[in-house]
Formats: C-alpha cells, sequence, structure tokens
C-alpha cells in the first residue's frame, strides 16, 4: 500500500489508543496529527469528517487517514489495520481464533463504554468546569447528532452523580470476572497467538488500575493484571504510550461510546 | 457437523440463517421459541450457559454473537464470499454492522416489544413471566427482558428511540444514494445485518419508510429479498412475524 498512513489522535489512552500500538507494532510510518478534543479539534474545519466519522458510536476519534478512506471506530481500525498494512501478523490463527477476537472486543465495548463514562465524571467533568461556562455551552450546544452533544452536557448538568459512579463500578464486576476466567485459560485473548483483541482490551482496560483500584489489582484480579504487564512490556505498547504529552494519558477521557440503553 | 439453534428468521437469530443460506451450506435446524423462553431450559443452557440466541456449533465450537459468527460462517465455509475483497470496503461493512447493533437495533427493538411483544406476552400469568425471568443467567438480560414484559420503559426512553429511528432510517437512505450496497458496490454481511434489521420497516415504520420517502431502502430490501436465500430462509417461519416479509413483493 504506497498510500500515507495519517492518523489524527490524542493522548494515548482509550480509542485513541488502539491504532497507535497497531501501527508501531506493523512498523507502519504515520503522520501524527494530534488534537485536543476536550478543546474540540475535532471539529476544525481542516479535520477530515466523513458520514461514518460523524456517526461513529466512540465520538470522538480517532480517525485514520490512508489515501481517499477515512476510516473510524477504533476496533474496526484495528482490524483494517491488519489486513491492509504490511509487518507484523496481528490477526489470530484460524477463522475460529478470529471469531473471539471479534466477539471479544464485542463483549468488551460494553466495557469500555463503562469506564469511559467513569473516566469522563472523574478527570474531564472537573476539567470542563475551568472553561469558560458560556464559551463551553455555545460550543457544546453546536454539536451533532443530539445524543453526541448530550454526552457531553452530562458532565456539566448534574446527570452523572455519585450513585452513577456507583452502579457503573458495580456493572463493570461481570466483565472483569469474564476477562479474569478467559485469561486462565489462553495467554492471549484470542488464543495463543498476540492479536488486535489483546490491543483493544489492553486500550480499555489499562486505566483501571488507577480509576477503579479495587476492582483491578494484584488481588482481586491477578490475571487481568498479568496482561496488562505483558502488554507493558512490548516496545510497540511503549513507543505508543511515549506519545504522550501530558505524562498522564490514563486520565485522558472524553466522551465515548455510550452504556446500554437497556439498562 | 454444524448446528444453528435460532428463533424466527429475524434480527439476530436470521443473520446465521441467511448467512449460511448464501453460502449454501446445510445445517442441522434447532428451532427455539424466544416468546416460550426456550432458550432458558436447562437442555439449551447446556450448550450456552448464557441463554441468549443464536448459537452455532461446529465441529464442537460454539458461537454466540451473531455478527461474528457471521463472519466466521464466511472464512470458514467454500461457496459466494460475503465480505468485500477492498479493505476499506470490508470497514464499511463493519462500521454498518455495528451502526445496525448498536444504535438502530435497540431503539426498533425497545418501540417493538412495547407496542407488540409486550402486550401479547402480559396475556400469560404474571407470575409465571417473573419466574421466567428469574431463570435468565446473565443480569443484564433479567433487566432487559423485565422492562419489556412489564413495559417499564419511561416516555422518554421511547420517545428517544423513535428519534433514533427516525434519524438511523434517514441516515441509510442517504447512504444508499451513494452506494448499491451496504459496503459500497458489493453485496455482503453488511446487507445480510441491515436486511434483519429493517426488511419490516415498511410495514412497523411506515411513515417513515415508504416509497414515496425512502425510495432507496425500499429499492435496497426488495432487491435483497429477491434472492432466493431471503426466500429460503424466510419460508423457514413459523409465526406470524416472518410473513411480514410479504410487503417486499413486487407489484
Amino acid at each position: 500500500m504506497s498510500h500515507p498512513l495519517e492518523l489524527y489522535h490524542w493522548e494515548p489512552n482509550s480509542y485513541f489508543l488502539k491504532p497507535l500500538i497497531a501501527l508501531e507494532e506493523k512498523a507502519a510510518p504515520f503522520t501524527s496529527h494530534w488534537f485536543d478534543p476536550t478543546r474540540f479539534g475535532q471539529f476544525a474545519p481542516e479535520f477530515p469528517r466523513n458520514t461514518e466519522s460523524d456517526l461513529h458510536l466512540e465520538r470522538e476519534g480517532p480517525v485514520l487517514v490512508h489515501g481517499d478512506a477515512i476510516i473510524s471506530s477504533s476496533f474496526f481500525m484495528l482490524e483494517y489495520i491488519a489486513e491492509a498494512l504490511p509487518g507484523a501478523e496481528l490477526r489470530p490463527g484460524d477463522a475460529f481464533a478470529h471469531y473471539r477476537a471479534r466477539a471479544s472486543a464485542q463483549f468488551l465495548g460494553g466495557l469500555g463504554a463503562d469506564v469511559t463514562l467513569l473516566g469522563c465524571i472523574k478527570y474531564l467533568g472537573p476539567g470542563l468546569q475551568s472553561q469558560d461556562p458560556q464559551t463551553l455551552k455555545a460550543r457544546l450546544g453546536d454539536i451533532e447528532p443530539l445524543e453526541r452533544r448530550n454526552a457531553w452536557l452530562g458532565l456539566l448538568d448534574g446527570t452523572y452523580d455519585q450513585k452513577l459512579v456507583g452502579s457503573l463500578q458495580e456493572r463493570l464486576r461481570f466483565p472483569l470476572g469474564r476477562l479474569e476466567q478467559a485469561l486462565s485459560s489462553c495467554a492471549w485473548l484470542a488464543g495463543s497467538a498476540y492479536s488486535i483483541a489483546d490491543i483493544d482490551a489492553f486500550a480499555l482496560l489499562r486505566s483501571l488500575p488507577t480509576l477503579a483500584p479495587d476492582l483491578v489489582s494484584e488481588r482481586a484480579t491477578p490475571r487481568i493484571v498479568d496482561f496488562l504487564d505483558r502488554m507493558h512490556e512490548r516496545p510497540a505498547v511503549k513507543k505508543a504510550l511515549a506519545l504522550s504529552r501530558s505524562g498522564k494519558p490514563h486520565e485522558a477521557f472524553v466522551p465515548g461510546a455510550e452504556p446500554s440503553r437497556w439498562g | 457437523m454444524l448446528t444453528l439453534y435460532h428463533w424466527e428468521p429475524n434480527a439476530n437469530s436470521g443473520k446465521p440463517m441467511l448467512a449460511l443460506a448464501e453460502k449454501g451450506v446445510p445445517y442441522e435446524s434447532h428451532y427455539l421459541d424466544l416468546l416460550k423462553f426456550d432458550q432458558h431450559q436447562p437442555e439449551y443452557l447446556k450448550v450456552n450457559p448464557d441463554g441468549t440466541i443464536p448459537a452455532l456449533v461446529h465441529d464442537g465450537r460454539v458461537l454466540t454473537e451473531s455478527t461474528p459468527m457471521m463472519e466466521y460462517i464466511d472464512e470458514q465455509f467454500d461457496g459466494p464470499p460475503l465480505r468485500p475483497a477492498d479493505p476499506v470496503e470490508r470497514w464499511r461493512m463493519r462500521w454498518w454492522m455495528r451502526f445496525f447493533d448498536s444504535y438502530f437495533a435497540p431503539s426498533l427493538s425497545m418501540i417493538g416489544w412495547s407496542v407488540f411483544v409486550g402486550p401479547a406476552a402480559r396475556q400469560r400469568d404474571p407470575q409465571e413471566l417473573r419466574e421466567a425471568i428469574d431463570r435468565i443467567p446473565l443480569e443484564s438480560r433479567r433487566v432487559a427482558w423485565r422492562k419489556a414484559l412489564f413495559n417499564e420503559f419511561t416516555a422518554g426512553e421511547l420517545a428517544e428511540s423513535r428519534r433514533r429511528v427516525a434519524f438511523a432510517t434517514d441516515v441509510l437512505e442517504r447512504h444508499l444514494t451513494k452506494h448499491t450496497w451496504i459496503a459500497g458496490e458489493t453485496y455482503s454481511l453488511g446487507d445480510i445485518n441491515g436486511f434483519n434489521l429493517g426488511y419490516a420497516l415498511p410495514l412497523s415504520q411506515p411513515e417513515r419508510c415508504n416509497d414515496e420517502r425512502t425510495p432507496r431502502i425500499m429499492e435496497w430490501l426488495r432487491r435483497i429479498y429477491a434472492r432466493p436465500a431471503a426466500k429460503q430462509t424466510w419460508e423457514k417461519g413459523r409465526t406470524q412475524m416472518s410473513s411480514r416479509i410479504r410487503v417486499l413483493e413486487r407489484t
């Protein structure tokens, strides 16, 4: 593939971390366009857009531009990188392993939504309070579609209270238990080979030891902690995390996928 | 050995049914009646302890997530490819399947359960329903079934679902003005997914989805319904639900 790669991303955390790791694993040269979504850089006129990037369910980014293609939605971006680019094999072994990777990403999507909301409440909400309220509300009022706007407004209007924080933390116990169990039978999430499933999970989980230490710790989830440690040892992960400008990438959250509306 | 546990050709159950039909892959069919809670009976819980359908069992391996299951079917079995070869089209197929699964379908099904399924289920003994819900293995599914069966949706939730269905219908119509199929120029799993979600839209949302307002969606649905695999799949339906597909007959 001779087209240049351009990645529009923020701090290496959550959805933004996934393609950074995958591109480093592939040793694929790319142009980095760092933007601050808390200052709404994703709405700048020069930011690449299409229907899918406007409506994707992870809301604010990242976006990968490859030739004429504008790729959004972070797990499918990982699949695209794994399939379209030369370099290290990031797809797991056979068709069943591919199924496991996709099913894992789908399952962890719900976990990612809850983690993102917890992170936004803890870190982004107070940060937004320091911005000029009138300018901020005017800026947020322009965001489309409506549910994307409401995810931001909820951080200002008291929608996200401590009761919600408690229920989010409680809800995380189930997927984390499943994940701990899965890692007891396999070294990696799609089987014996490291793959995009592991990049996906790592990016969503990495902040949890600080965000919810009661839920992810040596004592509560030893296999998840071991998984995170093994991921941290990978050179590609180290390179991706080194792109942080704040030095605290695990505190970088903006509204992402929404928790299930069915409860 | 290939076995599919499924309900009606509709929504999640219909996805692997139509994909297998398109590939021409024979399978052993186990019909489970979702509204009689067959999927929470001990016999089925031995296959899928989560008690969700569909489930595909292939050579002892169990697959329970319908959209990744379709990709497995396409990758594992011979027959016409159902995923585009071009990586960008393949990405677009996946993006739209996520949009259908996580945005469009939950809102459409909330309306459907509120208007059709819930009232029908509530004809049954409430104690029997409560016991049936208590047998559901997953807490998240218990919450969803309780809401659906006892009509615990708020007016706000239903209004938001109606807004999202209207919005998503318009987004899909615009998409189909640019592309012949969901992924681009190739019929794919994205169309199979979308068809299972939307084949009854002209009946359930007649003011939103019709020949005047959404001609591209109507034409897309009719093109898929004209495929032999779709006809063959919907003939497996056992209830009134599957007969809704006749709204797509060309006159």
